[in-house]
């Protein structure tokens, strides 16, 4: 990693660190944090879909266990509410995680559009659960998590810092598999499975990582949720919109990349709470953000980084050349960085 | 308990009618899907499109909703073809992904469109017509018209789509191009051409499931999310591109929704069938028709 | 070699870009909401956050028609001590994330003065709780389920303003029908509900009350949830569950429904089973005059009962006005009128006499305080008749039976308030 990396990295983390006491305002710090958030989970659900080629979408299912998995907790050991409520937050991961791994050695089994149809109804299945298992969840009445006393703006805060650690976390973790020896099995498999088999790749236990290490992240995410909201209910906990939103900011931000989902998540879910603030009457909303997606879509189909990267890169190397001062190798060394960076596919 | 055979054989004929219904909307699903690897999350979106257009036209031309569907399948049809033109033909790389995103995002337009025009209050077609409210005994139960008219609208529809697909030029065309796109085009099929017409099909056939829809139940503009899941299941569980798939699937789900339901509870009943839709797959990835190996893009 | 470093910058450098681009868009967010009351009179402002897209949308839009009704009605009578009124809304499109951004914004980016209610018990709870934590009171008019009132706040600023908590809404059926002589009352009684928090609870009621007066429960038991009939929110198929109440043959049906869906749909196939029961109540759906009425057939509504808290005939306080203005602006018949916009019109009313007594308008942590006190202490008078709230801020009135008569929803119990005789038995289909 180089000093320039690294100082940018340190002066994305600090603007980040800063950011509440710059804007005190609880409805920025609330979209902040939803943000960040929504961000996380794009950027664990990458870790799957975007370097395995395995789309999942009932992976919110583990953000909704993550997030019962608080409230089952914090109701049976009466804790109250404040900071120590947090430290159940790696808890919660785990158990998300322990149902993942039967859950992922089954649907695993499947390719393509039937992994996806199987995730899916391992969503729905979880959800019907959730409002069936009174004993357990309470059902359709949900359950009440504890109240935090923190008060006004201050209550966004301690919020926020949380869904900015288990943001970095994320990252790191997909930062590392990316750079891995793990990380390119995974993108092997991706590209050709059985040809990944062939070369001596345990495609099995590797899918199967990959299936439970964002399960672990989702239910964190789950849980610091839903002890924001202060309530739980199975229609919210199994939300099928929630998979569809981590697909789409990581298709957005640029699926496969480290920091694509992650700024999909940014700005999706601000651009979504900005024009729900702004723009008055309910049609008009749902109008304006279906043809910004559109727009998006068809315009950068490789979503908003490699785009906006490949543009840069050109216009790079057009400068070069009009400089001529370019070596030999030069043009060929770019499109071999483009492809290393995982950026085309 | 003792089992009410009456009950059950009951459950089993309504399931069987609304299944029809099911199918009429899921076909245009599954259509697109084997034509052009599109899978069409706008479908709900387009039923509930074609249910409001029929209803504009009920309230309007004072029109019978059966009648309605001459008028509703053409004009959904060119909004069909549209689409496709305008959203789906420029998706040249992971068509089957983006599609899904690209018509996520058309769904909520519709969504917000319908709710500006027709506000979100809740209406039904056909409220005061006699076959909405009048019924025939068929075995041990009752089954409203309704029902019936459904299930035939569905049948006669599908029949026709049966032969379009098999006893026309260009059922030929899109057969090939179901079989293999790039082989298609190289025999000189315009592959683009028969797209747009297969997706203007599958959209005119989401109004007349919608109409189907909007008779039995009562909708408002975002009653496609309910929908769009279960059509999903009904296209995988029957195989995807198979016809003759979505229709089994379809009445599958509702006789196993409707005989859980009657038999012990309605909480469990989907429950019941997204169990047997698992295990289904587990055995038999490609569903019930479908083909053994997923086609490469 | 040596150009190869510096080109793995631009991603960063672009997600730095954006970011920052994020922030500048944190900055008009905060500047351009900002208030400016200055000049003479300054404006109140109240704000709502209403589901105007999304699940809720039918009710979120009456709610909102209620509250501008009031709005407008208010400042037409002088505004709140002698203040306009002007109620700022954003649509929460359904969302439990959006209803707490949406009440954020309205307290710190607007400035309103008051909070008033969304629709649902789904998004009430959160949002009185963001509400609470800026000290806000949130009187509301449609989030009535039991989690509500459970909220551990030590502020208990939410006050729910209908004539009774939801859980009692079916009491008063069940205490008709054992009112009725020993001859012609019933003897089997069936039950269901949607697995809603909201519903169930309220069946459940009925069915206890009903059981104790030796109504017996014919309800299958297999499956059911202490003899009643659960069908799940989003459900493809509502026919076998009239099915298998149908084949009960009971003579009352107590149905938990949560709106016209579920409501139109189970009626409609009780038509088609030929079972025509005695007494017949749903918890939602009747109550919303000429949209039920079209969707299951003018005739069809004959002897439907409906718990309620409002008609468009009372004689409440300043109902007249009300339903003229009502009228006035969105047409229609008297039997259009959607209950949720009258609720909302009361929670108008409940807080501008309580304004009126506390006399506490500026600032609005000082107004909000002097609020809750006194909507704690104090009694109301509204659209649907008096309120009065106990310490956790459920009313403690009653409901009353509505049913529907020649096309219109009357009320026909309890007799202080009915207006027509209770048709019973019940007329069969047409």
């Amino acid at each position: 990693m180089t000093a320039i990396k690294l100082a940018l990295l340190g002066l994305l983390l600090a603007v980040a660190i800063v950011f509440p006491h710059l804007f005190g305002n609880a409805t920025v710090t609330l979209v902040a944090f939803f943000a960040l958030l929504y961000a996380t989970m794009a950027s664990a659900w990458n870790i799957l879909a975007g370097y395995t080629g395995y789309y999942s979408l009932g992976h919110a299912a583990f953000f909704g266990i993550g997030g019962y998995a608080m409230a089952i907790l914090c109701q049976d050991y009466t804790i109250q509410g404040g900071y120590g409520a947090f430290y159940l937050l790696p808890v919660c991961g785990l158990i998300a995680a322990a149902f993942a791994v039967p859950l992922g050695i089954i649907t695993l089994r499947t390719r393509r559009h039937v992994f996806v149809v199987l995730t899916i109804a391992m969503l729905f299945i979880g959800q019907l659960l959730a409002f069936n298992l009174l004993g357990l969840t309470s059902g359709s009445n949900g359950m009440i998590l504890p109240l935090p006393p923190w008060i006004g703006a201050a209550y966004n805060i301690p919020f926020y810092y949380t869904a900015l650690a288990l943001l970095v976390l994320t990252m790191s973790t997909s930062f590392w598999i990316r750079r891995s020896r793990f990380g390119l099995s995974l993108m092997a498999i991706r590209d050709d499975e059985d040809r990944a088999a062939g070369l001596g790749i345990n495609t099995w236990l590797h899918k199967l990582i990959a299936f439970v290490v964002p399960a672990f992240f989702l239910g964190m995410v789950g849980a610091t949720y839903f002890y924001f909201q202060g309530q739980i209910e199975p229609q919210f906990a199994f939300n099928p919109l929630d998979d569809l939103a981590m697909a789409l900011m990581s298709f957005s931000g640029g699926l496969g990349t480290v920091l694509g989902p992650v700024l999909g998540g940014l700005l999706i879910e601000g651009a979504q709470q900005y024009f729900a603030l702004t723009s008055g009457v309910g049609g008009n909303y749902l109008i304006l953000y279906g043809a910004l997606f559109l727009a998006v879509i068809l315009l950068m189909p490789r979503g908003i980084i490699p785009t906006i990267a490949a543009i840069w890169s050109s216009y790079r190397e057009k400068r070069n050349d009009q400089q001529a001062s370019a070596s030999p190798g030069e043009a060929s060394n770019s499109e071999a960085l483009g492809v290393a960076e995982g950026t085309s596919r | 308990m003792l089992l009410n055979w009456d009950l059950i054989s009951g459950a089993v004929v309504l399931g069987i009618f609304t299944g029809g219904i099911y199918a009429l909307m899921a076909s245009g699903l599954t259509l697109t899907f084997g034509v052009m690897d599109v899978i069409n999350v706008a479908q709900g979106a387009l039923v509930i499109l074609g249910a409001y257009l029929s209803y504009a036209v009920e309230q309007h031309l004072h029109i019978d909703i059966f009648l309605s569907l001459l008028i509703t399948m053409p004009a959904m049809f060119l909004i069909g073809m549209l689409l496709e033109v305008a959203f789906i033909r420029p998706l040249k790389h992971e068509r089957t992904v983006f599609s899904i995103l690209v018509t996520f995002a058309i769904a909520l337009v519709i969504e917000g469109i319908l709710g500006k025009i027709f506000t979100t209050n809740f209406v039904q077609l056909g409220a005061n017509a006699w076959y909405v409210n009048q019924s025939f005994k068929i075995g041990g139960t009752y089954v409203g018209y309704i029902y019936l008219f459904g299930f035939v609208l569905a049948a006669v529809l599908l029949a026709g789509l049966y032969l379009l697909l098999y006893r026309t030029r260009f059922g030929f065309a899109l057969r090939a191009t179901v079989e293999n796109r790039t082989a298609a085009q190289l025999i000189g099929i315009d592959v683009e051409r028969v797209s747009a017409i297969t997706f203007g099909i599958g959209v005119s056939l989401a109004a007349a499931g919608g109409m189907a829809f909007g008779a039995t139940q009562t909708f408002d503009p975002g009653s496609h999310y309910d929908l769009i899941s279960r059509l999903l299941a009904i296209i995988i569980l029957g195989g995807m591109g198979s016809l003759a798939g979505a229709m089994i699937a379809s009445i599958f789900m509702l006789v196993v929704f409707n005989v859980t339901s009657v038999v012990y509870s309605p909480t469990w009943g989907t429950v019941v069938f997204f169990v047997l839709l698992s295990v289904v797959l587990l055995v038999r990835p490609q569903g019930f028709l479908g083909r053994a190996e997923a086609r490469r893009q | 070699m040596t150009h190869l470093r510096p080109r793995r910058v631009p991603r960063l450098t672009l997600a730095v870009i954006s970011l920052l681009a994020l922030l500048a868009l944190g900055w008009p967010s905060s500047s351009i909401f900002a208030a400016h009351h200055k000049g003479k009179k300054a404006v109140i402002k109240i704000g709502v956050s209403v589901s105007l897209t999304g699940d809720f949308s039918g009710d979120g839009q009456s709610i909102l028609h209620g509250y501008q009704l009031w709005q407008s009605f208010v400042n037409h009578h002088g505004g709140l001590r002698g203040h306009k009124v002007k109620i700022i809304y954003k649509d929460d499109a359904s969302s439990q994330t959006q209803v707490q951004t949406n009440y954020a914004s309205l307290i710190s980016n607007d400035h309103v003065t008051f909070t008033f209610g969304p629709f649902s018990s789904l998004l009430t709870v959160p949002a009185s709780r963001e509400a609470a934590r800026f000290g806000y009171a949130f009187p509301e008019p449609a989030g009535g389920g039991p989690q509500v009132f459970q909220s551990e706040s030590p502020l208990h600023n939410v006050f729910f303003v209908q004539p009774a908590p939801v859980v009692d809404d079916f009491a008063s059926f069940a205490h008709w029908i054992l009112s009725l002589p020993k001859g012609k009352r019933p003897k089997t009684a069936a039950y269901a509900s949607e697995d809603d928090p909201f519903a169930h609870p309220q069946v459940d009621v009925a069915r206890k009350i009903l059981t104790k007066g030796h109504i017996k429960n014919v309800t299958p038991s297999a499956g059911s949830s202490h003899g009643v009939i659960i069908w799940p929110a989003e459900s493809p198929d509502i026919q076998s569950v009239a099915l298998k109440i149908a084949q009960t043959h009971a003579q009352v049906v107590v149905l938990g429904t949560t709106g016209l869906p579920e409501a139109t749909g189970l009626i409609k196939a009780f038509i088609q089973q030929h079972y025509n029961p005695k007494a017949l109540t749903e918890a939602s759906g009747p109550d919303q005059g000429s949209l039920f009425s079209k969707a299951v057939g003018a005739k069809n509504t004959e002897g439907i009962i409906v718990p309620a808290g409002w008609w468009a005939g009372a004689s409440t306080f300043e109902n007249k006005a009300f339903v003229k203005a009502y009228l006035k602006k969105f047409h229609g018949g008297l039997g259009g009128i959607s209950q949720d916009a009258a609720e909302a019109f009361s929670v108008g009313q409940v807080v501008a006499q309580a304004v009126n007594k506390d006399k506490v308008l500026f600032p609005a942590s000082k107004a909000n305080a002097a609020l809750i006190k006194e909507l704690h202490h104090g009694r109301f008078s509204s659209i649907q008749g008096p309120m009065k709230f106990n310490k956790l801020g459920e009313p403690e009135g009653k409901m009353f039976l509505v049913q529907w008569h020649h096309g219109r929803a009357l009320p026909v119990y309890p007799k202080n308030l009915a207006v027509r005789k209770p048709e019973y038995p019940k007329r069969k289909w047409h």
